[in-house]
């Protein structure tokens, strides 16, 4: 199957969006459903935005911390009318904002996010031999520096895109932009991406991934 | 089609949207530089879905739910009561401390009036079937007397600035009205008759804490909450107020 009939970024995408359903009246114990849906996604998007594994978590809990506040005010309508998963988004993206803002000028520490248990984990791959595995984590490390030297609005862009595999339309409802806007940030993304990685992104991504040569 | 179109197109055409798909592919059928953009591209792509997702730690959900129990204090709910009276429904929200909120129904309906209430009070309204007794007695007195028992009204949520406030107006006589600043001189800020005005806006204690009875400085009835200044003027009728007709300089009160 060519690249294009199946975008990678379907087969890769592991998590689905969980259908909670928002309480009429939350209080602390059906919080904790959102909470246990929704960590892991906005910890792994705060991950990406700050590469900092203990920035990550402080995030994700004044994220929720906020949200149970605004969720306690608002009357059923409002409840009954509010995109959790966007919503969520946004939250975590303001307090994540917030926070680099008040770091600067940051020195990235990168965490060693890309750890070779974390990929030995990983099914979508065939059985790599440990080498390849040792070689593809140095290659993920560079990939998440790449990110990371993206401005704050691409780094969003992108990651709400490739990495958490959002819809254009999801993207400018978090982003609070037009989606025109969002086409343009992904795509000015890409094109930073792809001069600072250049060479190395021939080795990563697998030869077949080209579209010209798959057609029919 | 031109080049710069691809690579503006490349991203939409992975969400498979057919007509640029073709137009793109055609293109790239005879562009070889443009081949190499969107091998590069999807290689970026790839790089980034590629990135492995890492676990927060264990600890995460608990140390989340800990932080919300110590930093978020969330109110109980009040209760809410709908009490008939001379001037139709009132929304009568009140705790053991006592009544909260007052509200009129001037048309908008009751769910838009108890959210007004919900976001006014800053927590939830659990509605009430039958109100306890000393609700409608403090109800029915203020019908028949225009007086309250102010013990039983509870509004030490607002401002220190909306409690004297509240409270001056409270001491204006029924069947009378004063200007905003006359209120002003009152509470001992007689440059604040504006802020007053702000304050009489937001008293959440209608009827109870009067706020019907202060009046523009040349008797205008000026505003009212719910229902507009037919509302407050009916209200004032009620107590036995009469404007001056027509309401201007003339019937200036002191």
């Amino acid at each position: 199957m060519s690249a294009l009939a199946a975008p990678i970024i379907g087969d890769h995408y592991r998590l689905t969006a969980p259908a909670t359903v928002i309480p009429s009246v939350p209080g602390p114990e059906s919080f904790e459903a959102i909470v246990d849906d929704y960590q892991r996604r906005l910890y792994g998007f705060a991950l990406r935005m700050t590469g900092n594994r203990e920035d990550a978590e402080e995030i994700v809990q004044d994220a929720f911390v906020r949200a149970y506040r605004a969720l306690a005010k608002m009357d059923p309508q409002q409840r009954s009318e509010l995109r959790l998963q966007p919503w969520l988004y946004t939250i975590t993206l303001n307090v994540t904002r917030n926070r680099l803002r008040s770091k600067r000028p940051t020195n990235v520490a990168l965490d060693a996010l890309a750890d070779p248990d974390a990929l030995l984990n990983e099914t979508q791959e065939g059985p790599d031999q440990p080498e390849q595995i040792v070689d593809r984590a140095a290659d993920m490390v560079l990939v998440e520096q790449a990110l990371l030297q993206l401005p704050m609005h691409l780094r969003a862009a992108a990651t709400l895109r490739f990495i958490e595999g959002r819809s254009h339309p999801e993207i400018a409802e978090i982003l609070n932009q037009p989606i025109g806007t969002v086409k343009s940030h992904v795509h000015r993304a890409v094109r930073i991406l792809r001069r600072i990685l250049g060479p190395q992104v021939g080795r990563i991504a697998p030869a077949d991934r080209s579209a010209a040569e798959e057609e029919d | 089609m031109r080049c710069s179109d691809v690579e503006r197109l490349w991203d939409e055409m992975r969400e498979g949207i057919e007509p640029a798909r073709e137009h793109v592919l055609a293109h790239l059928r005879g562009c070889p530089e443009c081949q190499e953009v969107y091998r590069e591209n999807e290689g970026i792509a790839y790089c980034l879905t590629c990135l492995p997702l890492v676990e927060p730690p264990q600890s995460l959900v608990p140390k989340i739910l800990e932080h919300i129990k110590a930093t978020v204090k969330i109110a109980p709910p009040d209760s809410l009561a709908r009490v008939d009276s001379p001037l139709g429904t009132l929304f009568v929200a009140f705790r053991h401390s006592g009544i909260t909120a007052v509200a009129l129904d001037g048309g908008e309906g009751e769910e838009a009036i108890v959210a007004r209430l919900q976001r006014r009070l800053g927590r939830g309204l659990v509605p009430s079937s039958c109100p306890p007794q000393w609700v409608t007695d403090i109800v029915a007195t203020y019908f028949r007397e225009h007086k309250t028992d102010l013990a039983k009204v509870d509004i030490s949520e607002l401002t220190p600035f909306e409690q004297s406030a509240l409270k001056a107006a409270a001491s204006i006589p029924p069947g009378e009205v004063r200007s905003y600043g006359w209120i002003a001189e009152t509470i001992g800020q007689p440059t604040a008759a504006r802020a007053v005005g702000r304050a009489m806006a937001r008293n959440p204690v209608l009827l109870l804490y009067p706020c019907h009875r202060v009046v523009d400085a040349n008797g205008q009835l000026n505003q009212y909450a719910c229902g507009g200044v037919e509302l407050k003027a009916r209200v004032l009728e009620l107590e036995g107020y009469r404007a001056k007709v027509p309401a201007g300089v003339a019937s200036r009160p002191r």
